[in-house]
């Protein structure tokens, strides 16, 4: 069971089950506890290949045991997410821990992943069970429906959940290139319906000026 | 679970949370810095200031030329959300007044707001009717002068009391003092400096000393008198005779001799 103590630690009860967690995280535990590096994530020799291939690297470890174990990575701001069955899509440096039955992989996200400045994949987190997703400062979650598109800043992204289509919007123009730009070069654009996650500050990309 | 945002539930021109505030346009007009835009519901256009069709509005409540670059207009209709750096973001209103911000705490204003350089090198003064938002390091506390505030917690200061510099003279003079101010030797508290604010008005002080990185505000124009300006006075400001040997100049009037 995952809940938060305070916003910045991660606490996760466990009795014999097993969770995933970004590699280093455990800052304590309480019980008996092992901790395996997952080679690969779990992802067995295919997901191995792919993220090596991919740069999408994420070194996971499974922590199995009965107690209570604490995950925080530097302080930054833990988000819960509740998978029904849907699939989560998050960068896996903002990947800290989920539910051992919960799948993941890598996947293709093209120029969206370019502009946030991640590569041009991302992870994803299927299946029923819980995730927790780190931001800088607490995420805004936004919804989006079919009367809402949502447009987000690639830097302020961190993940997003459900059935949406993103397209990359690139406002660049004439007057871009004259340095009169609006600053917001490089959008993407939500349509359809899910949840998105928005950080309240922005990584740098290479938009970041524009 | 937090909540779930969407553009029914979203406040308008209020704090979505301590970090993040969100603003409602109506075919209206909003300055902001530029990137400071996270996300948004709607049909908003960005716009760099400085081309034809905003000049008019750029004349009427712009008034920094030089670093027009760094602002962009968003126009439309939607709710819009801003933050800077999961810094805590809060908004005021000014009604006929005005107010003198540091440069790097302003994120956003409204166009009813003529936004000026202050003479002060590195703040903005916003001058008339509308909102405002700012951003600080740590929640921001209103303090009533006379009051002397530290150089790294000020973040600006409403309806114009005088602000000056203000050294503990009684500890930073005479050989000693010189020698500890020089050199940290024998106890620098790291507080001789102060800001000091006398007069009617408002001191706004945020909660810690990390300062946020400075917005260019534009250079002032070169002439004479004008602060920052960067051209000396008519008189010449600088030392005025040639130094004569054996003289220490600043050195000998920093150890009283």
């Amino acid at each position: 069971m995952f809940r938060l103590q305070g916003s910045k630690v991660l606490a996760v009860d466990l009795t014999g089950d097993a969770v995933k967690a970004k590699n280093g995280s455990m800052v304590a535990y309480d019980g008996q506890m092992s901790f395996k590096k997952l080679s690969g994530g779990g992802e067995g020799l295919r997901g191995m290949v792919t993220r090596r291939l991919t740069g999408e690297q994420m070194t996971v470890m499974e922590v199995k045991g009965h107690g209570t174990c604490w995950f925080a990575d530097r302080a930054a701001e833990i988000n819960l997410v509740t998978l029904r069955g849907d699939r989560l899509y998050v960068e896996s440096s903002n990947f800290l821990a989920a539910d051992a039955g919960l799948r993941t992989g890598t996947e293709f996200t093209g120029l969206r992943g370019a502009s946030q400045g991640n590569g041009l994949f991302t992870t994803t987190v299927e299946g029923h069970g819980q995730a927790a997703v780190m931001s800088d400062g607490p995420a805004v979650v936004l919804r989006v429906s079919a009367q809402y598109p949502l447009t987000v800043d690639p830097g302020a992204y961190v993940a997003h959940q459900g059935n949406l289509r993103q397209s990359f919007q690139s406002g660049v123009t004439f007057r871009t290139l004259m340095g009169e730009g609006g600053g917001e070069a490089f959008q993407i654009r939500f349509e359809g319906d899910g949840l998105v996650y928005v950080q309240p500050s922005e990584r740098n990309t290479i938009a970041g000026d524009v | 679970m937090s909540t779930v945002w969407d553009p029914a539930t979203l406040p308008a021109d209020d704090n979505v949370d301590a970090y993040t505030f969100c603003v409602e346009l109506t075919g209206s007009q909003w300055f902001l810095q530029k990137g400071k835009m996270t996300a948004y519901y709607g049909t908003i256009e960005f716009n760099g200031i400085g081309h034809g069709r905003l000049d008019r509005l750029v004349r009427t409540s712009f008034h920094s030329p030089l670093h027009a670059s760094d602002w962009v207009v968003a126009e439309g209709s939607g709710k819009m959300l801003l933050a800077d750096r999961a810094f805590d973001v809060n908004s005021y209103d000014l009604e006929e007044g005005n107010l003198t911000i540091r440069s790097g705490n302003l994120l956003a204003f409204q166009p009813s707001l003529a936004l000026k350089q202050s003479i002060v090198p590195g703040f903005l003064t916003l001058i008339g009717t509308g909102k405002f938002v700012a951003a600080s390091n740590g929640p921001v506390v209103f303090m009533e002068p006379p009051l002397r505030v530290d150089p790294q917690a000020l973040v600006g200061w409403a309806d114009c009391p005088s602000p000056c510099h203000h050294y503990d003279h009684g500890y930073m003079t005479g050989l000693l003092g010189g020698l500890r101010a020089l050199t940290g030797l024998g106890g620098a508290s790291g507080e001789e400096h102060q800001f000091e604010f006398v007069g009617a008005g408002t001191v706004l002080l945020q909660s810690s000393e990390a300062l946020m990185p400075e917005q260019p505000t534009g250079a002032a124009p070169q002439q004479p008198g004008v602060p920052g300006g960067g051209a000396p006075g008519p008189q010449g400001a600088g030392p005025g005779t040639p130094r004569l040997p054996g003289q220490l100049g600043d050195l000998q009037r920093r150890f009283g001799l």
